[in-house]
């Protein structure tokens, strides 16, 4: 074969190749949070405390990384039949006194860890009982308001 | 006189407990949809946070930004880290009043039209806004539902020419949020 047609068939596997690989980051599928290596493995009571404490420091460590935490929940909240949270409900400081007029005020009185499940374990997580210990994974979101978030959560064995 | 006075106030008592009733939820959902030539692109969002007085029609959102969901993993880190800039505007806050509050029974089922007036802060930047809306009062419950639009220069998002054709400049935001009455 020429040498020409050999180089012309190389750049155009190359180039094949490549168009592939971009075509594949740039469809690249959300993390399968269930399968995916833990980043840090944490007490919910702890993580929170950190939140609280230094909010731009724990945003850095915790936020968009896999966690599993543990400890005792509190509430088991279900607004949906597709939505289940596992709530591990912390003590709020109430020594700031909140003005008055902020709209947010109710929704913060009561905050803590608020963990979202996926799918398949909300049938499994509605039937957990109050002051129960459990271990769940998640991925955390940060902070809203005083209610730490997790998503795509699922109960470790 | 005396009697007729204790059955006034215990009247206003018992009224004042009804209507002074403020409703809420955590996990309220906002899923946003954009409609452009080349591509189209939906989020959703699951822990919207709502709560509304019943009595003045205050309302008020909170949606966490970090929040949204969509299907393609990269166009949610260039949602979160180029156009929202989420680490420095980590929420999305409406603060305003159902203006026609007076014409919902909160005490029994139903389902009413709703006009909802407010400030919108988007990304650091606050509009005024007024948008339709229904309000649905079923066992207990109030559900608020509304679609509308939003164009996002107006709150200073910009998109890079080499995607401008995957974003729609009008977006359209649904919102579905069922709140429990706060417990005294």
């Amino acid at each position: 074969m020429k040498m020409w047609l050999k180089v012309v068939l190389i750049l155009l596997v190359l180039g094949i190749i490549t168009a592939f690989g971009v075509f594949k980051y740039i469809n690249k599928p959300n993390k399968d949070i269930e399968t995916a290596k833990t980043d840090y493995t944490l007490k919910a009571d702890d993580i929170y405390k950190e939140y609280a404490a230094n909010k731009a420091k724990a945003d850095s460590l915790y936020n968009d990384k896999v966690i599993e935490i543990d400890g005792s929940v509190s509430k088991i909240e279900a607004p949906s039949d597709t939505l289940v949270v596992a709530v591990f409900t912390q003590k709020q400081d109430t020594t700031n006194k909140v003005k008055s007029d902020d709209p947010f005020a109710e929704l913060n009185a009561d905050g803590g860890l608020r963990c979202t499940m996926l799918q398949k374990y909300c049938d499994i997580t509605k039937k957990i009982a109050s002051a129960t210990a459990v271990k769940i994974k998640g991925l955390c979101k940060g902070m809203s308001g005083t209610d730490l978030i997790f998503e795509k959560c699922s109960i470790v064995k | 006189m005396k009697t007729v006075l204790r059955i006034v106030i215990v009247l206003m008592m018992l009224s004042s407990s009804v209507f002074a009733q403020k409703y809420m939820t955590k996990n309220g959902k906002i899923t946003f949809n954009s409609d452009a030539p080349m591509e189209k692109i939906e989020a959703k969002n699951n822990q919207v946070k709502v709560i509304m007085d019943a009595t003045t029609g205050d309302m008020a959102f909170q949606v966490l930004i970090t929040s949204f969901e969509f299907k393609q993993a990269l166009m949610q880190e260039h949602f979160n880290e180029n156009y929202m800039e989420s680490p420095k505007y980590p929420n999305s806050i409406f603060k305003g009043k159902v203006t026609n509050a007076k014409d919902v029974n909160f005490t029994k089922n139903g389902k009413y039209n709703a006009v909802v007036e407010g400030d919108l802060t988007i990304h650091g930047v606050t509009k005024k806004v007024k948008e339709n809306g229904t309000i649905e009062v079923k066992d207990g419950k109030v559900t608020v539902n509304s679609k509308f639009n939003i164009a996002i220069k107006d709150y200073k998002i910009s998109i890079p020419g080499a995607v401008a054709g995957k974003i729609a400049e009008s977006v359209q935001i649904v919102v579905d949020a069922t709140m429990e009455s706060l417990k005294k």
